[in-house]
């Protein structure tokens, strides 16, 4: 019995003599070094969504500007402040923060640490804040493109949109997009839009199995395209889609790569470009021309792929044509930006 | 059997699928609605049907298990994991990579089980407790690992979501060649042989083991003996059974149940994982259990009702426009959520039939 | 060597010692060892185990300001730990805190926000405290009086029970914070309440630091428990109810009404939880991604085993390793989850401490906690 008392002691010492291989923090205070950090809300950094798009955009600038790049995934929203303050407090040059709900830690971070940029994914600001911009991109116009492609494409006139919730302005932007581009098209068209915000907010991004579920029943009441959006629960949806033998429509990213499952029935997908938008970001922060207030990312449909001989010509055409009415702004999709 | 009990679930799913029928039948033939709703049902009841299953054999032998939960999660992850292994890794082709993934689910729901046996016979924890390190244990080990293996750099997926080796197909496209084409399967009109009769292998496995775990339960001596040492252990230790052996073997039986609905997550609906994904399922299992009475053909029943009432959820949906204004709280798909929830605590509190479960059901054993 | 400790019984302070050794011995072997194999685990997967708890280390109690953060951490956690301990005390099992803490915290902020433009009256701190606080704690003593009622009166088992309400109330939560209670800043686009008044919040202890006066608040509502449990004739009752249902039947105490109570005053300090969250540090409820607290509260009481001043102790174990678990993670990259991990085994050796003792060869003591009965019907 005293012997174990005695190992237990010197292995308690053990462990504590070891501090010589203990971790240290890179020093970002040096003007050569560029610090990068990322503080996810409270989704994880490899949710396939929008944290894991902005963490991408932090690794090329590893990979190109030779940053040193760390994150921080927050498990309860109180921890917001703490998380940013953690990587300002090491002097890093740049904080990415991403998701609305640190849009105020955010504003209350670049006030309190002039040194450092910062980068607000999807958070519109309503005032400039010197350091800060927000990262923000216009869903609703990717959406009307995949919207228009679908009405173009469906031959029952019955086109399916599945999405995770109408209570986070940039799904709903995407899917009443989606709804105003199939209008637009062929007023007449039919259109399923279910968004799953029957569950608690913790699921409703991450419930692939009712995504699939939903698309599927969407598909046996005649719908043959399906547009998923939001998290995993939409990647359920394309992928149920998929697997039903309708046409998909993928979000955020070229899903082609994201969902190989999918690849031989995707026919597009309703890019927000975050990762190129956090780079080029980062890299005007570099450049010591950051640009303060909104900042507005690039959205819009991606390649079909391995579709692109199923599509006619004139749907190419038509498509060309409503993506630079969009641009120019000669086209308006009406929609609002929240939902009223 | 127990015939008020029965009719009593067929009304409630005549009513949800009434419900919908009555709303959205304008709009799209009450056939259609009906048999995809169906299709619906089964799909969703699968994990809730193993679920009970899962409950049923181990407190038929006297073991509460509340960490169903948590045994479903670590086998949909584990089975996932070994199908991924084995396609990416060591190049088998996706038959036998998810055949594999199956079993390692069933295999480390069955490993699960008996942490959770260990727990309660040897060390005679409390059952409820010992549930409850199952359910954080899979909680935090299938999300750790994960994280490390599938996204950290280095680790040997090299930080790339590796490609999945797909899904379990559906029995009716396997089957397709009996009839020698795509659709209209034994001249079924295709909305039937396309929804209702399109199931996956865990989903018919689901059903064939409710016939046979009642079986096996009721007219084995095996049966017998499980339910002697969960009613009365005393006196079947009497007649020379072994007590703990017997709640050993059925506790692990029931957690390769729970494994297989694991693999329902990963390996047939949809093929990637999620932390949590499970999502509750194992308790609306353990509620399934109690509203059948701790039968197998109940519990099967009861995971229908609450598969009918999600897919009246989805549904609804549909027909958001088409509800009657003084319906309008059934727009209000937060409403409609709650449905399962309370059913079960109406079950529980005996309002609906009354329910008796196994005398010694908790207990642990000691002579 | 039992024996000899046996015959001379120790006096005074040294009983006490000795008492609290007894009583702590297997808790911080169970740490320990989760630790261990936790570091076996980091290392298995590629990881430096000794720097993930270093970094750990220094993250949860290395500065002024990580103490003020693991204190913060600690707060909610002290009242749901005493939330589901006290219900242990009194033989129930109580996986519904999550569900209760939001509640009490929907409810609080409700108070926090409306109140003074309904009564048109900017209400005074020392009024306005106490009424959101109030109605939180309401929240949850009603809404865990539900599973109580059911458990005494129709014997449904309050462990699925609350299981059920806790998915319940989720669910209305979701809905207020979508819907009827939604911060309705234009610029607000996420499920929230408004902020609560300046006068409805707890203020801070010291300026720079969120460390606020719910930390105090939480130490005294855990004596007022331990006070409540082995001084007052109703915490007899408890704990009779709870050791053997049978024998307080018999000695003419009301135990379902004892049941009730207990349950209804677990959902109250769980309900406290959420209010002190709310009026304390956010000053407004958010709903999040589940985070767990109830299973935690499990945890926690498990680990100081059941008794307040065990709760507190385990409390900001916990608390320093979610604290921690930031700087880890910034310093090593290993995720989070890890922490979940060694929780977990934390609690597996805890409760099966038949294990501990195994391998460390102590003598048993016969305590064990029962709580599984039926399930009702």
């Amino acid at each position: 019995m005293k012997k174990m008392y005695v190992m237990l002691v010197a292995l308690l010492l053990a462990a504590m003599l070891i501090p010589a291989c203990g971790p240290t923090a890179p020093d970002c205070s040096k003007v050569e070094t560029f610090c990068v950090g990322v503080v996810t809300d409270v989704g994880k950094i490899d949710d396939k969504s929008f944290n894991q798009s902005a963490w991408e955009g932090v690794k090329l600038a590893e990979k190109d500007l030779g940053a040193i790049v760390q994150y921080i995934e927050t498990t309860d929203a109180k921890d917001y402040d703490k998380n940013i303050a953690t990587f300002a407090d090491e002097n890093y040059d740049v904080v990415v923060t991403v998701g609305f709900a640190l849009g105020e830690a955010t504003v209350a971070a670049a006030g309190k640490y002039p040194n450092t940029k910062f980068i607000g994914v999807d958070q519109f600001q309503g005032a400039v804040t010197p350091g800060l911009a927000g990262l923000n991109f216009p869903e609703d116009q990717a959406g009307f493109l995949v919207g228009a492609l679908a009405a173009q494409m469906t031959t029952t006139d019955k086109i399916g949109g599945v999405f995770a919730t109408d209570a986070v302005p940039p799904v709903w932007r995407f899917g009443e997009g989606y709804r105003a581009g199939a209008q637009y098209v062929n007023p007449d068209i039919e259109i399923f839009v279910v968004y799953h915000s029957d569950v608690g907010f913790d699921k409703t991004f991450t419930d692939p199995e009712w995504g699939a579920a939903t698309s599927k029943s969407m598909i046996e009441k005649g719908a043959d395209i399906i547009f998923g959006g939001g998290g995993k629960t939409g990647n359920g949806a394309v992928i149920g889609a998929v697997e039903a033998g309708a046409l998909a429509i993928g979000v955020d990213t070229d899903q082609y790569f994201t969902l190989p499952e999918a690849q031989k029935g995707l026919l597009s997908s309703a890019m927000k470009l975050i990762t190129p938008g956090v780079f080029d970001l980062i890299k005007l922060a570099k450049d010591g021309a950051f640009p303060d207030g909104n900042y507005f990312g690039k959205a819009g449909f991606a390649p079909y792929h391995d579709l692109d001989a199923t599509v006619p010509a004139e749907v190419k055409a038509k498509m060309d044509e409503i993506s630079a009415m969009l641009l120019d702004g000669s086209l308006l999709t009406n929609v609002a930006p929240v939902k009223p | 059997m127990d015939w008020r009990r029965f009719s009593f679930i067929g009304l409630i799913i005549v009513i949800l699928f009434g419900v919908v029928v009555l709303i959205g039948g304008e709009q799209v033939s009450p056939l259609i609605i009906i048999s995809s709703m169906l299709a619906t049902t089964i799909t969703v009841a699968t994990p809730l049907t193993l679920g009970a299953l899962s409950g049923i054999f181990c407190e038929r032998a006297g073991v509460v298990n509340i960490g169903i939960e948590g045994m479903m999660l670590a086998a949909a992850f584990f089975g996932w994991l070994a199908s991924i292994y084995m396609n990416t890794i060591f190049e088998f082709n996706a038959a036998i990579s998810l055949t594999v993934g199956v079993v390692m689910a069933i295999v480390s729901g069955g490993i699960f089980a008996l942490l959770h046996a260990w727990l309660s016979i040897a060390f005679k924890v409390d059952q409820i407790i010992g549930g409850t390190v199952i359910n954080i244990l899979a909680v935090g080990i299938t999300g750790f690992l994960n994280r490390q293996l599938f996204f950290e750099k280095g680790s040997i997926f090299g930080g790339n979501v590796p490609h999945a080796p797909g899904l379990l197909p559906s029995l009716s496209k396997s089957l397709t060649f009996l009839c020698g084409g795509e659709q209209g399967c034994f001249g079924l009109p295709d909305l039937i042989s396309g929804s209702v009769f399109d199931q996956k292998p865990v989903a018919i496995s689901a059903i064939v083991l409710v016939a046979v775990s009642h079986y096996v339960l009721f007219n084995t001596r095996w049966g017998l003996r499980t339910r002697a040492v969960g009613e009365h252990p005393k006196a079947a230790d009497t007649v020379g059974i072994n007590v703990n052996r017997m709640r050993y073997i059925n506790v692990v039986i029931g957690g390769m149940f729970a494994g297989l609905a694991g693999a329902y997550f990963t390996l047939e609906s949809v093929p990637s994982f999620e932390p949590l994904m499970t999502n509750g399922r194992g308790f609306i299992s353990l509620a399934a259990m109690i509203f059948g009475n701790w039968t197998p053909f109940g519990a099967w029943a009861a995971a229908l009702v609450f598969g009918a009432s999600q897919a009246l959820q989805i549904n609804l949906q549909f027909f958001r426009e088409s509800i009657p204004p003084n319906w309008a709280f059934l727009q209000q798909s937060y409403v409609v959520g709650l449905a399962p929830y309370i059913l079960t605590m109406l079950i529980l509190t005996g309002i609906i039939g009354k329910t008796t479960p196994p005398a010694a059901d908790g207990q642990p054993y000691e002579k | 060597m039992q024996s000899a400790e046996e015959k001379q019984a120790p006096q005074g302070w040294k009983r006490i010692g000795r008492a609290i050794m007894d009583a702590a011995l297997v808790p911080v072997l169970a740490i320990f060892s989760a630790i261990i194999v936790g570091g076996v685990v980091i290392a298995v997967v590629g990881g430096n185990p000794f720097a993930a708890y270093l970094g750990l280390i220094q993250g949860a109690y290395g500065s002024t300001k990580a103490w003020s953060e693991t204190f913060v951490w600690a707060t909610p956690y002290i009242f749901a730990g005493l939330a589901v301990a006290l219900a242990f005390k009194g033989g129930l099992f109580n996986i519904g805190a999550e569900g209760q803490l939001a509640f009490g915290a929907v409810a609080t902020a409700w108070v926090g926000y409306a109140l003074p433009g309904m009564l048109g009256v900017e209400l005074p701190a020392i009024l306005h405290i106490p009424l959101a606080i109030g109605a939180g704690m309401l929240a949850g003593f009603l809404w865990a009086a539900i599973p109580g009622a059911l458990r005494a009166y129709a014997g449904g088992s309050e462990v699925i029970n609350t299981i059920m309400m806790n998915y319940i109330a989720l669910n209305i939560t979701s809905f207020l914070l979508n819907g009827p209670m939604k911060d309705n800043n234009p610029l607000n686009v996420i499920a929230r309440t408004p902020e609560i008044a300046e006068g409805a919040r707890i203020p801070v202890i010291f300026d720079g630091l969120r460390v606020h006066w719910g930390f105090p608040l939480a130490l005294i509502v855990a004596f007022l428990v331990w006070y409540l449990l082995w001084k007052t004739t109703f915490g007899f009752e408890i704990r009779t109810v709870g050791a053997n249902p049978d024998a307080a039947k018999y000695a003419g105490i009301n135990y379902k009404r004892v049941i009730v109570l207990t349950m209804a005053l677990s959902g109250l300090l769980a309900g406290l939880a959420g209010a002190v969250e709310v009026t304390g540090l956010n000053y407004r409820h958010e709903l999040g991604f589940s985070i767990g607290y109830g299973y935690d509260a499990i945890a926690i009481a498990l680990l100081g085993r059941t008794h307040p001043l065990g709760v507190v102790l385990a409390s900001i174990l916990f608390a320093g390793m979610r604290n921690g678990a930031t700087r880890m993670q910034f310093l090593t990259q290993i995720p989070v989850d890890i922490i979940s991990v060694i929780q977990a085994l934390i609690l597996l050796f805890v409760a099966a401490d038949a294990i501990v003792r195994y391998i460390y060869r102590i003598k048993a003591k016969e305590d064990r906690l029962v709580l599984t009965r039926g399930w009702g019907g």
